[in-house]
């Protein structure tokens, strides 16, 4: 199925759907929180989009938590990236385990790495984290406290024996939240 | 300048026999090195200014400087300089992941690569390498490879203009 | 749909399914390391420095013969040490005969390397396991092993 014809076909059946971009054969979809098992089974069916390459989250903060899969046909060579915003408060979405086989350890990752839960997952279990690991860490909120609890090396200024309150700027190393840790 | 810097310093045996891991075959592996191998960072300190944007800029935070400013008095009545004075350079090679970026961002060329890569120890604290041992790595920084045949000039060399010793023409490796 | 789990890794790496045979764990023999010392070396390839010791273990050594006197057991822990797997670093640890040996081989198992700020890295092999050797690099020649190994033998050997 052509780029330009997805938009029509999903226009269709899912009337929330919209195509944000379509570049190089990657068309980008958006669609609303309750069509997303049929933007994928449309996906499958009707675009041919029949490997399942990965699915995961983008922590959009205020406005939410993205999650977006990439779904690819092998016959015409297109990408569909399927993206869908859940609401902070409320992560909660649809699992697509039923739909592609490759999505249960994808949504098992995704649910320990954002805290997303997947309604209908068989075993929404962690995969990769260690048992009793607190948190989500690929959240921006999940701050590197290694980063913040070692002394970093260019906090000094030119010319300063040791790092001193009398810096005139204090300088932030990347990755650590201004005012982390919390005094 | 000619010559590579350990035949003009008069040492040109690597330096990792004189610290216990010396690894026979070493001399007949650096010739077969690619130029530009990564194997260690050597510290040329004579150009450092303790600027610190290496410190700044190492994504692992693996180079320690502590310095302190010294007041210069002027020769002949004139104002006195302020200079930062290098008290400790430390590189711990146990984070080092190599990337190169401190060598980029020195403004002043103190850092510099040397494909010495056989310094294993038999504890952590040995992997962190202090200024005299980040010097005498200078030692075993080859020369730089040369140009490309064809290759344009670098922008020092254009901008020095004629008369100036620079080279007249891109094809000129080789001479200063 | 039927449940499915991350198998734990095993030593062999034998997931479900997969038969090791002649498998990565069978040690390998470094050879000329001295007179009457033979290097059983365990390689636990975690990452990309694992790709080194391979390839330093194909061209410098071949499949040891049984141990016999003299043997020293070097486990080369190759790669980054993540806070799941550090439980079955120990336990290959643990399962090493005696005399045995631990070589850390890069950044990543040294301190955890590039890694160290990470959620899940071990910031080194040496929070877990007793470390007689690191081995600089990101990753490491292969050459650099055996300068390791040499060392290793330098201090505990004949």
């Amino acid at each position: 199925m052509k780029p330009g014809e997805i938009l029509a076909g999903l226009g269709g059946t899912l009337p929330g759907a919209r195509v944000v971009a379509e570049a190089g054969g990657m068309v980008t979809v958006d669609v609303p929180r309750q069509d997303w098992l049929p933007a994928l089974a449309f996906a499958r069916d009707e675009a041919g989009c029949d490997f399942f390459d990965w699915l995961t989250a983008v922590d959009e903060q205020d406005e939410g938590l993205a999650v977006v899969a990439h779904l690819y046909s092998i016959e015409s060579g297109l990408h569909l990236l399927v993206r869908t915003l859940l609401p902070a408060g409320d992560p909660v979405l649809a699992s697509a385990a039923g739909l592609f086989r490759g999505a249960d350890w994808a949504e098992r990752e995704t649910h320990e790495m954002f805290g997303v839960v997947f309604d209908g997952h068989p075993r929404l279990t962690p995969l990769l984290l260690p048992e009793g690991f607190d948190g989500h860490p690929l959240r921006k909120d999940f701050p590197l406290a290694a980063r913040a609890a070692a002394p970093w090396p260019g906090a000094k200024e030119p010319g300063e024996r040791e790092a001193s309150a009398r810096s005139r700027r204090r300088l932030v190393p990347p990755g650590v939240p201004e005012g982390w840790p919390p005094a | 300048m000619t010559g590579n810097l350990a035949e003009r310093s008069g040492r040109a045996e690597p330096v990792g026999a004189a610290h216990g891991a010396a690894v026979p075959g070493d001399q007949e592996m650096a010739a077969a090195l690619p130029p530009r191998s990564r194997g260690v960072l050597a510290l040329f300190e004579e150009n450092c200014t303790v600027c610190m944007l290496c410190a700044r800029e190492c994504p692992d935070w693996c180079i320690f400087i502590e310095s302190h400013k010294q007041t210069v008095p002027a020769a002949d009545g004139g104002r006195p300089r302020v200079r930062n004075v290098l008290d400790r350079f430390a590189i711990d090679f146990s984070l080092c992941m190599y990337c190169g970026i401190c060598v980029e961002v020195c403004p002043y060329d103190a850092l510099f690569w040397s494909p010495e890569f056989g310094y294993p120890e038999t504890g952590i604290a040995g992997l962190t390498h202090e200024r005299d041992r980040l010097r005498d790595w200078m030692w075993t920084v080859p020369p730089p490879p040369a140009h490309d045949p064809g290759a344009p000039l670098p922008r020092e060399a254009q901008v020095a203009g004629p008369g100036t010793g620079a080279p007249s023409g891109p094809a000129d490796p080789g001479q200063p | 749909m039927p449940a499915v789990d991350l198998p734990a890794p095993r030593r062999g790496g034998a997931a479900a399914g997969w038969d090791p045979g002649a498998g990565p764990e069978e040690p390998s023999h470094v050879s000329g390391a001295g007179p009457g010392v033979s290097l059983r070396v365990f390689d636990a390839g975690l990452a990309c420095c694992a790709v080194e010791v391979a390839a330093a273990l194909r061209r410098f050594a071949g499949p040891a013969p049984a141990p016999g006197a003299g043997a020293v057991h070097v486990l080369v822990v190759a790669g980054t040490v993540t806070d799941k797997l550090a439980p079955l670093v120990l336990a290959a640890y643990r399962e090493l005969p005696e005399p045995r040996r631990v070589l850390s081989f890069g950044a990543c198992a040294n301190s955890g390397g590039p890694y160290w700020d990470s959620y899940c890295v071990t910031k080194g092999a040496d929070q877990i396991i007793p470390v007689d050797v690191y081995v600089p690099g990101c990753p490491p020649r292969p050459e650099a092993l055996l300068g390791g190994l040499r060392l290793l033998l330098g201090e505990g050997g004949p």
